[in-house]
């Protein structure tokens, strides 16, 4: 908008009058939504020193790969799935049995096949594999509409969990798998923080490049119709369910390259990285940020992680309880998200 | 969604279409094959498997009722329904705790029996207010009502406040309302029964026969458990159910009557709903830490042996307690004035509302009872194995696949769904190992939804 | 009634005993009917007389209980919706459905666009499309609106553009159910002219309507059903002043 004359007048009529000043904030809430994170971020980075903001910056990028491409099937497509945490997990478990330490391995009980493979070479495995769990998953739940989606995919969320859990041969079940390889190019090893750092940005970027060429693509735009109104686009000549399933199985390929870059961070995955919450967790990251925006994915996933670090900030909560206690805040903030502004924070689109 | 229930196709329609007839038939001859092997092979096993399947089915089914009482009322997921199991699980763990369950005793805190006697009040005076409100209003003046229900609304909270407090002496300080309970329930069922031979009787005059007897019957009930320190299980069965249920009717008042005044789709319903069960996932954690919790044995565990398997009495409890609360629910829906509006508002909720049904209230009582039923079954899984915060998300989880199984909306369905998801699980895991009892209720849950949507008792 | 025998290529679309059952309801039973090339048809009936169920199964968002449907001489057991434009065919909707929460101008490009999966995923807006989307926005007056969402758009102004996404496709046969249904005078004359103008342009309109003024006025041949059943068919006065017809509007 243009800063002319009128503008002024209408800024400083704002300082006069209270209430159109609160109106004017209101409908502004974006950028302030966006400022107040982002300073969060920058004052959490001087306040607890780089290196503690390096390990933090690296779960969001984790988290931020998984909303945006969570974003893509809930905010775009208008599919709200629970179950992404399961393609997280595939991917997480791709990396931990082709590349962790044979020589530990075999050591206990629970022996499972290893490959020691280097972590390039796995990661796009970790994407495939993710990819093919959800063209079998994506085909039988094509069909499922709404609520019945929301609670099947909250079916596979379980069932992945169970899966992980239970198919020790493959993953040692609740032992969980440990040295992970970290990421090696040449003789140069990504052992530092700021390395895997800068590594899970460049994915980061990649993911939010390839989600906005999606989106900025006429497919992009059938997907947005596809939530509008399934049928009416099939009438224009559109096979939704082809749609659909594209863009489901490309979301869950995000997820997978998160989960191989999740376990080589850690080094140690064990089931309960993987359960249904974390699910839940991400789409309420994916609401709160605000549906079908990158930006606000981004900005719902620092957020999230800065909330943990605001939780310090409450008295009397001891340290063990914070996660739970984000958690805790994370739903009653979805339930006044609902009610107040059910397109979340920086959100185009209302549920 | 209301395509879907408009166009509801039962079995016989279905069996029309020939690849999915062809289909139907295959699996079920599949199925009853390998069941007849099964048994073929090991009679006794099979009995147990059965039994087991039957056990747990109960606990699905009663999941189920719930779950179908309030979706078809109010057409969406009630995902707190998971909460409440979890709720009232703990709730039975919260007052029933002891140190030789290994767990720490000194749980009982303040601060959570100030929120519960808190929204007890709260909702005992919202109760009190839509109830007896406009029958008193042109009698007293609005100050007089208010004040009266909100003193009486205050004491029945402090009162919950102090129960929770005490739960070792939980038998005495429940005796007064046990008593007062059997009291009324010995004035009602006697003017429930006059009722039906002549409906012209005046609850003032039964009152006035029964009342002195009624009287000495609720005396002699509220002594014998204040003697009854065994009794201390059972009503903290009936404290937390009533409060989980508590929970519900307030989340619904609280919460959803706004939102579903401003909802576009069932899906912020659904969201919303998921925001709740994370929180309530959460404070459980934070209140009772995440390890599994026994719970203290109901009927001694000695099983009994009959034909080979071996049977719990809690068990067989458990079933009976599945069947009369299909019974319950059954005489509420089918029977009386409340069940007719219940079914009007699922029908159509705007034109009950202009033919005089005061919706708020009746929905209101569908999520009390629901939100029971769920607490009823997340504390028979608690004492069949034990509590632990995640146990609402998977007894939610089944319960809804029993549902869709049996046929969503419907309430014959839901118990036979509940039983057959149990026995199906059961019976799947007889070849594999008892983990993936899960993933059978999932495939299960797959196959209906893809094959047959409607489920076993498609709804009208 | 005209015969299914007859060249196929006189007509854009017939149908040879289509059946349509909600449970106990025959929606549409055994219809045959046929509509031919060119010029204006309305679909006339009572309410409850499978209009809208005719529209549905031609356009393949209902499926077919029964019978065929033979659009441009191509017989068809199963319509699917997806095909239709192939077809050659394309409708609107009685209950108004836009792509809500879209922008006006994304509600006309999403119908432009590429129909296959992986070159829709490389395509980005060409300016022939663009000018073709201003054309078609301007045509039906909505041109200064294209940035607001389409739930921001009256009620007149919603149907207007779902005239305007059907014009988009570019069709020979447009099905148009209920076009007029709630509209003021105003729109009335907008929506009237730019049937006049499909129609100068040589397509196949088809629309459904209750207002016998308009149906006068604009059809060049009409189609009445009662009761899923043909009724009658033919040219506009007789049909509309023949007996039955009369019979089943008052009600008989």
């Amino acid at each position: 908008m243009p800063f002319g004359t009128q503008r002024i007048r209408e800024l400083t009529g704002l300082v006069r009058d209270p209430a159109q000043l609160a109106r004017h904030a209101r409908s502004n809430i974006e950028l302030w939504a966006s400022l107040f994170i982002i300073g969060w971020a920058i004052a959490f980075m001087f306040w607890q020193g780089v290196g503690f903001a390096i390990i933090i910056g690296t779960v969001f990028a984790i988290w931020a790969i998984l909303s945006v491409s969570l974003n893509l099937i809930v905010g775009y497509t208008g599919l709200l799935s629970v179950g992404h945490v399961g393609f997280f997990g595939i991917g997480a478990y791709t990396m931990a049995v082709l590349t962790s330490n044979p020589a530990y391995e075999q050591l206990r009980t629970e022996a499972i096949p290893t490959f020691g493979w280097p972590f390039f070479a796995v990661l796009p495995i970790c994407a495939v594999l993710a990819g093919l769990a959800a063209v079998l998953v994506g085909v039988v739940f094509n069909r499922f509409r709404d609520d019945i989606f929301v609670l099947a995919s909250f079916g596979f969320a379980i069932i992945s969990f169970n899966v992980f859990l239970n198919l020790r041969p493959v993953t040692r079940g609740a032992f969980g798998i440990h040295e992970i390889a970290r990421p090696q190019i040449g003789g140069w090893l990504f052992d530092g923080e700021l390395e895997f750092l800068l590594l899970c940005l460049v994915f980061l970027a990649l993911v939010m490049l390839v989600s906005w060429f999606i989106v900025s693509s006429s497919f992009g735009r059938v997907l947005t119709a596809i939530r509008e109104d399934e049928q009416a686009i099939e009438v224009f000549g559109y096979k939704a369910t082809h749609y659909k399933l594209a863009v489901w199985v490309i979301s869950a390929m995000m997820a997978g390259i998160a989960g191989g870059l999740f376990a080589s961070w850690t080094t140690f995955i064990d089931p309960n990285s993987f359960i249904l919450l974390e699910s839940v967790l991400m789409v309420s990251i994916v609401i709160l940020g605000g549906l079908a925006t990158i930006w606000g994915s981004l900005l719902g996933a620092m957020a999230f992680v800065l909330l943990e670090e605001g939780m310090r900030f409450i008295p009397y909560l001891p340290a063990e309880y914070i996660g739970q206690a984000r958690q805790a805040a994370l739903g009653i903030m979805l339930v006044l998200l609902m009610l107040f502004r059910p397109q979340g924070l920086v959100g185009r689109y209302r549920l | 969604m209301s395509t879907q229930r408009e166009s509801a196709r039962g079995l016989p329609q279905l069996l029309n279409i020939p690849g999915t007839r062809l289909l139907a038939a295959v699996l079920a001859a599949a199925v009853i094959a390998y069941l007849a092997w099964k048994i073929g092979q090991s009679p006794p096993q099979a009995l147990q498997f059965a039994f087991n399947g039957l056990a747990v089915g109960a606990v699905y089914a009663l999941l189920a009722i719930g779950f179908t009482l309030v979706y078809s009322t109010v057409w969406f997921f009630d995902l707190y329904y998971g909460a409440a199991a979890g709720l009232g699980a703990y709730g039975v763990f919260y007052l029933r705790t002891s140190p030789a369950l290994g767990s720490r005793a000194d749980v009982n805190s303040i601060y959570v029996n100030a929120v519960f006697a808190a929204i007890v009040a709260g909702v005992v005076a919202w109760t009190l207010h839509a109830v007896l409100y406009p029958r008193l209003r042109g009698r007293f003046s609005p100050n007089t009502i208010g004040v009266a229900i909100g003193l009486s609304a205050g004491a029945i909270g402090a009162y919950a406040g102090v129960v929770l407090s005490y739960p070792a002496i939980i038998h005495v300080m429940l005796s007064p309302a046990v008593g007062v309970v059997a009291a009324l329930a010995a004035i009602a069922i006697p003017y429930w029964i006059i009722q039906s031979f002549s409906p012209t009787i005046r609850l003032s005059l039964v009152a006035a026969f029964a009342g002195l007897p009624a009287a000495l019957i609720g005396a002699a009930c509220g002594y014998l458990v204040s003697g009854a320190p065994g009794a201390g299980l059972y009503l903290s069965w009936a404290v937390s159910c009533l409060l989980a249920g508590c929970v519900g009717l307030a989340l619904y008042r609280g919460l959803y009557v706004y939102m579903r005044q401003r909802a576009r789709s069932p899906l912020i319903m659904l969201v919303a709903s998921l925001g709740i069960l994370l929180a309530i996932a959460a404070f459980i954690v934070i209140v009772f830490e995440s390890a599994p919790r026994p719970l203290p044995d109901a009927f001694g565990s000695a099983p009994w042996k009959i034909g080979g398997a071996r049977i719990k009495a809690f068990n067989v409890f458990g079933i009976g307690v599945a069947v009369a609360g299909f019974a319950v629910l059954w005489l509420l829906l089918k029977q009386t004035s409340f069940g007719r509006a219940i079914r009007a508002i699922g029908d159509d909720e705007e034109v009950s509302k202009v033919v005089g049904i005061n919706t708020t209230v009746i929905i209101a009582a569908v999520f009390f009872i629901g939100a029971m039923y769920a607490a009823l079954a997340g504390i028979l899984t608690g004492h069949d194995t034990a509590v632990q915060p995640r146990m609402g998300l998977l007894l939610l989880l089944k319960g809804w696949i029993a549902s869709v199984v049996g046929g969503i909306g419907n309430l014959y369905g839901a118990i036979v769904g509940g039983f057959v998801l149990g026995v199906v699980e059961q019976f799947g895991i007889w070849d594999l190992a008892g983990e993936w009892k899960d993933a059978i209720a999932f495939i299960l849950l797959i196959l209906f939804l893809s094959f047959w949507p409607q489920g076993l008792l498609p709804r009208r | 009634m005209t015969s299914t025998q007859s060249d196929h290529t006189d007509y854009a679309l017939e149908t040879e005993a289509i059946s349509k059952h909600f449970g106990a309801v025959r929606a549409v039973d055994e219809l045959s009917l046929s509509i031919p090339r060119q010029g204006t048809t309305s679909i006339v009936g009572p309410n409850g007389s499978g209009k809208s169920t005719l529209v549905n199964l031609l356009s393949g968002v209902l499926p077919l209980d029964g019978g065929m449907v033979i659009i441009d001489g191509e017989g068809l057991r199963v319509v699917k919706a997806y095909e239709t434009p192939d077809h050659g065919l394309t409708r609107t909707f009685q209950e108004v459905r836009l792509f809500d929460q879209i922008t006006v101008w994304d509600n006309i490009m999403v119908v432009l666009t590429e129909r296959r999966l992986f070159p829709s995923l490389f395509e980005r807006t060409r300016p022939s499309t663009r000018q073709k989307a201003q054309s078609i926005l301007e045509q039906v007056g909505m041109w200064e609106k294209r940035d607001s969402l389409a739930q921001e758009l009256s009620y007149g102004q919603r149907k207007l553009l779902e005239i305007g996404r059907a014009l988009a496709m570019n069709v020979q046969t447009y099905l148009l159910d209920e076009p007029f249904a709630g509209l003021f005078p105003q729109m009335l004359e907008r929506v009237k002219d730019i049937m006049k103008q499909m129609r100068e342009d040589g397509s196949t309109i088809v629309f459904v309507s209750h207002n016998m003024e308009i149906v006068r006025e604009l059809s060049d041949r009409i189609i009445v059903l009662d009761s899923g059943a043909l009724l009658a068919a033919g040219d506009v006065e007789p049909v509309l002043n023949s007996e039955e017809v009369i019979e089943a509007y008052l009600g008989a």
